[in-house]
């Protein structure tokens, strides 16, 4: 099946930022979840794949597609909501909708007052009177109204109550019951990616630190405590990463694709306890090196 | 003690973790006390600190504090602060041992009902015991 993101070997230098080299695969028939710090480059990824920009090198094809040559054809199949787009000059929501909505062919008048009815928006507010998850609302309303293949959300739960985020992921989900629509988030909240998403990819400093499908990752890593004899040096193991060393405890994130078979024999001290980890604890541990020690006395 | 060295041993705590979170600290709690590495009369941090390193409400730690001196694991002495009591080591170990047992009538019950031979049943805990895993 064709993919519905293909980013290959991407570099975009921005001042003294630089994203890349990067790669990354985005299937089709997937909510794809990318997670990072801020600053790592998931915005600036994001605004490649949707045309805003051009990386320096590398090539970033849509659906089979290049972006710089089929932007039309591309922009006609991908939606986009982000957190800086300001609505504010449109006056009232119906007069922004009227406006947005002629250029699109596939745009969906019905799913669009559904939508707006589910997000608790009226045609006849005052755009400026929006609360904050207000203009958020609005830009998914924009974005969702159509069958777009690919839908683009850049922190799109942002400032949203918890009632309106399950509006829209039960929206999102029930998107990707028609074949081959394609759901590409970049979001902080890690247990909704835990839930809703298929694949994540984490973004650290500008490439790509972990990616996979969210079930095979989630059974990868395991939280391992140790207590060792006192004043003992934490053991080295492969495949397990020391993340605190306090008195005599330690902490390790395991890899169990990294560990030998019979490696607990070779460790000296107890193991506490081992730990399945949520998305979020795993992202702590994974950009929490180097390790918690002692200071030196 | 240092603070972060016990949250290090009690932790983290955390919503997707077993049960409720102040569950989770009394199972660390008894765990460490029943083990020894938290050894009788030791101050443990005020309800306080401990909230803070483990980024708990203060009222969830209280709670857990509470439930263990309602089981003598811990004392409070008002002024003072809160120890782990001079029987807190045998108290956790007979908790432990109650706990066992009681997993071990769950296991031989399925066991049975599945129509596994003793042997078979005390094999298979010589190997669990023997590899760690869990």
């Amino acid at each position: 099946m064709q993919n519905a993101v293909d980013v290959r070997d991407v570099v975009r230098r921005q001042g003294r930022f630089q994203l890349g080299p990067l790669s990354l695969t985005i299937p089709a028939g997937c909510i794809f979840g990318l997670i990072g710090p801020n600053g790592a480059g998931k915005t600036t990824l994001l605004d490649l794949i949707c045309g805003v920009g051009r990386a320096q090198s590398g090539t970033i094809t849509v659906m089979g597609m290049d972006i710089a040559r089929d932007e039309v054809a591309i922009k006609q199949r991908i939606a986009y909501a982000g957190p800086e787009t300001s609505y504010l000059p449109w006056g009232r929501v119906g007069r922004l909708i009227d406006f947005v909505s002629g250029f699109y062919p596939d745009w969906d008048d019905v799913k669009c007052e559904s939508l707006l009815e589910a997000f608790g928006l009226q045609r006849s507010q005052f755009i400026p009177a929006l609360s904050f998850g207000g203009a958020s609302k609005l830009g998914l309303v924009l974005a969702l109204s159509r069958d777009p293949h690919l839908i683009v959300l850049d922190e799109p739960t942002t400032g949203l109550d918890p009632v309106a985020r399950r509006v829209l992921y039960a929206e999102l989900l029930n998107r990707m019951q028609r074949p081959n629509r394609t759901i590409l988030i970049a979001t902080h909240i890690l247990a909704d990616l835990e839930r809703f998403a298929d694949r994540i990819a984490l973004i650290h400093q500008g490439s790509v630190r972990l990616a996979g499908d969210m079930a095979t990752i989630s059974e990868r890593y395991v939280q391992i405590d140790v207590a060792l004899a006192a004043g003992a040096d934490a053991p080295v193991v492969p495949g397990l990463t020391l993340l605190a060393h306090l008195g005599a405890r330690a902490r390790y994130l395991g890899d169990r694709e990294a560990l030998a078979p019979g490696w607990e024999s070779t460790l000296a001290g107890e193991i506490v306890e081992r730990k399945a980890l949520a998305l979020e604890e795993l992202y702590l541990a994974l950009e929490s090196t180097p390790p918690v020690r002692e200071l030196a006395a | 003690m240092d603070i972060a060295q016990i949250c290090l041993q009690l932790g983290p705590v955390s919503a997707s973790g077993e049960g409720p979170l102040y569950g989770q600290i009394v199972a660390a709690l008894r765990r460490e006390i029943g083990a020894g590495r938290l050894e009788a009369g030791m101050m443990l941090p005020s309800v306080r600190a401990l909230a803070e390193g483990l980024m708990v409400s203060v009222i969830t730690v209280k709670r857990a504090y509470e439930e263990l001196e309602r089981e003598g694991l811990l004392s409070t002495r008002q002024g003072l602060g809160t120890f782990v009591s001079m029987q807190g080591h045998e108290r956790a170990r007979a908790q432990a041992e109650i706990a066992i047992r009681r997993a071990f009538h769950d296991v031989t019950a399925i066991a049975k009902t599945a129509r596994l031979s003793e042997a078979k049943l005390v094999s298979w805990l010589r190997d669990a015991f023997r590899t760690g895993e869990t």
